[in-house]
């Protein structure tokens, strides 16, 4: 597991961009750590690439919610990460929540239960609405439309462009150019 | 060195339309291939940009999401564009995240380090933006098409545009080259015809001056012809008037009466052959054609011949045997042959020999069978210029007196009236032969004695014959002959007197003259054939222009002057078949 977590280091020294490099060093020399800051970058950005339905969308000014749903694998480091980021118009604001209770005006969501079963559920409670769901694979075989995932060392996501579509979110091409697999309606 | 001359005045002269437009065709062609180069180097910077922009944007989230992979995928697409040297993406603090570069390229590892665009390696780079912020930069740098292959496309251009200045430049050379040919030619046109001007000036002058010539000449010709024709008719009119005289003095003698009146028939014999020389070279000579053998004519004038050329000259006869005969008229036929013998005794002072040949000419198509009768001499020739003239009226190389200038014309008249033809062949100092060709005659010779008989016939004889002739002398003279002849003689001294006398008695005969005012003896006939178609009219005439060119319609003509035996034989003729009749 160490190895696989320095592996990621390496590939994020060369490659990685600055900012999180700047921010790796920062840290203690830890894969765990490492890795749940990537993915703590990661999670305000989708926002970007990522059209909701009217209704459902960010109005000018008023911030994108990035609600963490179930047990907060990230902590301080999700705060930092959205901090001073905007995209577009909107500043992005970390809200965390026990349940689907409450998630309606969510726009990002992280979910993560105690289980993968919990997981699957609160995917479940989320189902059809327009919230981008975000999963991580250590977290159980449960995938909300975007499913973190470690190949060859690095963070990745895998895309579930059919789900998105149910909730009438459409996925820009580019961020399904740079992931690990999408899936699509055949 | 002429035709470099000419080329260098052409090239000078090259009308200044065509060199300018050659030079702006060059101009048009240069500026087409810059303009081009720039274009083409514009629209090279264009492309990389938009290649860049393209770029930038499809690694925008590869860029966001720091996945140097996906930015490689998407820079590595690039690669299949061959002009594209090196392609590469920063991130944005200017490190490079991804790219590629071909051989003999180097990728600088951050943004700062592209170096500026350097020769004709264009360099484009665009942003990568997230939300205006820039997250990055993409710098491509694109070689344009080889140098070679532009410069082909190029060169193709260049080629058309030479060419175009080529044909332009050879099209005013060679208008140029034209004007001044067609120049060239219009001068010498109008010397050719300044030329053709003087010379038809010359020509007329030259008309002139040989009128002039041919006037002196023939007043020259004129003068030797009446100082001749006067020298010869005053020898004889002296013989004839002396004789005269002595006939009128009283007392003379029997012998002498019968001489000096020989003496005065024998020389009016002479001048009536005289005036017939002139009208033969004239052709207007009455022809008297008989049947006859060329060979008993020669032979019958030999002794005249001796007497004529003098002991010096020796005479050669060369006569062929079964000539065929000749229809001709033997007088003028023995005129020919003495006015050629007298040139050739002229010809030889110092004597020589005279030959006198008879032969069968070669059969020819044109002109049947004829014979040859040639006449040559040992005298010194005559030249080329001369020979020439030999045959011209007038023409004469003896002195004022000493000749007519009729001889040989005579005998050229006499030989294409006959239907014959006359050639000359001379060598200078070996002697000259004139040959007279005549044309065979299909009918029998007469001999002399069926000419003999005949005109004993005739002697027979009488009757009445009007003699008409305005001439009161000549009339006269007439009415003494008929009556000589024994015939019952009523003269008349016009056509309407004759018409009036001829319905008062009865004529067997009408002797008329041709020639007299209001009505011809022509007419005459014609009148008096209304009434009586069977009488005999005998026409006479010294000359008549209407006879010796249309005829005498049938009627026979004793040709003045006549003697006595002619008009007795022309009246036995006329009469003749009268007394034959049934």
């Amino acid at each position: 597991m160490a190895t696989r977590f320095a592996s990621v280091l390496r590939g994020t020294a060369t490659r990685m961009l600055p900012g999180l490099l700047l921010l790796a060093l920062a840290q203690p020399v830890s894969a765990q750590p490492l890795e749940t800051s990537v993915k703590a970058a990661f999670l305000p950005k989708f926002a970007r690439y990522v059209e909701w339905p009217p209704g459902a969308r960010p109005a000018a000014g008023t911030p994108i919610e990035l609600c963490i749903i179930g047990s907060d694998p990230f902590g301080e480091v999700i705060d930092d990460a959205v901090a001073g980021q905007r995209i577009g118009d909107n500043p992005v604001v970390v809200r965390r929540l026990a349940g689907v209770d409450g998630a309606s005006t969510c726009h990002i969501a992280f979910v993560r239960g105690r289980t993968g079963r919990s997981t699957a559920q609160l995917l479940a409670g989320l189902r059809d609405k327009p919230v981008l769901t975000v999963t991580d694979a250590r977290d159980g075989s449960a995938r909300g439309m975007v499913h973190f995932a470690i190949v060859d060392g690095r963070v990745g996501f895998h895309v579930d462009a059919v789900s998105a579509a149910r909730s009438h979110l459409s996925i820009s091409s580019r961020l399904l150019g740079i992931a690990l697999s999408v899936r699509q309606s055949s | 060195m002429r035709p470099f001359n000419r080329l260098a005045r052409g090239w000078r002269s090259v009308p200044a339309a065509a060199g300018l437009m050659a030079a702006l065709l060059l101009l048009a062609g240069l500026g087409i291939i810059f303009q081009s180069e720039s274009a083409y180097r514009e629209q090279k910077v264009r492309e990389a940009r938009v290649q860049a922009e393209i770029l930038a944007a499809s690694v925008t989230a590869a860029l966001d999401f720091a996945d140097a992979a996906a930015a490689q995928e998407s820079v590595n697409a690039l690669r299949v564009n061959p002009q594209i040297r090196s392609a590469a993406v920063y991130d944005g603090e200017g490190a490079l995240f991804a790219g590629f570069q071909r051989s003999g390229t180097t990728l600088p590892p951050t943004l700062a380090e592209i170096l500026p665009p350097e020769g004709s390696v264009a360099v484009a780079a665009a942003p990568v933006a997230r939300d205006g912020t820039r997250i990055g930069t993409v710098s491509l740098s694109v070689v344009p098409e080889p140098l070679s292959r532009r410069l082909t496309r190029y060169a193709l251009i260049a080629l058309f545009v030479v060419m175009a200045a080529l044909v332009v430049g050879v099209l005013g050379i060679a208008h140029t080259a034209l004007r001044r040919v067609n120049r060239e030619l219009a001068e010498r046109a109008s010397a050719l015809a300044e030329a053709n001007r003087e010379l038809e000036i010359q020509i007329e002058e030259r008309a002139k001056a040989e009128e002039q010539l041919r006037q002196a000449q023939k007043m020259q010709a004129l003068g030797q012809l009446t100082g001749g024709i006067a020298h010869d008719f005053n020898n004889l009119l002296t013989v004839i008037q002396g004789s005269a005289d002595i006939l009128q003095r009283p007392n003379l003698t029997e012998e002498k009466r019968i001489r000096f009146a020989g003496a005065i028939a024998q020389t009016a014999g002479r001048a009536a052959a005289l005036t017939s020389q002139l009208l033969a070279f004239a052709r207007r000579q009455p022809l008297r054609p008989e049947v006859l053998d060329l060979n008993e004519q020669i032979l019958g004038m030999a002794d005249l011949l001796d007497r004529t050329l003098g002991e010096r000259i020796q005479i050669n006869l060369d006569l062929a045997h079964d000539l065929c005969p000749v229809e001709v008229d033997p007088t003028q036929l023995e005129s020919a042959v003495l006015n050629i013998a007298v040139n050739a005794r002229d010809a030889m002072l110092d004597g020589g020999t005279l030959t006198i040949r008879t032969t069968d000419a070669e059969q020819n198509a044109e002109r049947g069978r004829a014979l040859l009768l040639a006449i040559s001499d040992t005298g010194e020739g005559i030249d080329p210029e001369t020979q020439a003239r030999v045959f011209e009226p007038f023409f004469t190389t003896k002195g004022v007196g000493k000749g007519t200038g009729l001889g040989l014309s005579q005998v050229y008249g006499f030989a294409t009236q006959s239907g014959g033809d006359v050639f000359i062949d001379s060598v200078a100092g070996e002697g000259s032969t004139i040959t007279i060709l005549l044309p065979c005659s299909e009918r029998e010779a007469a001999t002399g004695e069926a000419a003999r008989e005949q005109q004993v016939r005739t002697c027979a004889a009488t009757g009445c014959v009007l003699v008409v002739d305005d001439n009161e002398d000549v009339g006269a003279f007439a009415e003494t002959l008929l009556g000589e002849l024994g015939h019952t003689v009523i003269r008349a001294r016009s056509g309407a007197e004759a018409l009036r006398l001829a319905a008062q008695a009865r004529i067997d005969a009408v002797f008329t003259d041709v020639v007299m005012p209001e009505m011809s003896g022509l007419e005459l006939a014609e009148r008096l054939h209304e009434q009586r178609p069977e009488l005999p009219v005998i026409l006479t005439t010294g000359f008549s222009d209407r006879i010796a060119t249309s005829g005498s319609g049938g009627l026979p003509v004793v040709y003045k002057p006549y003697r006595l035996e002619t008009i007795a034989a022309a009246l036995g003729e006329a009469m003749r078949p009268k007394e034959d009749g049934p």
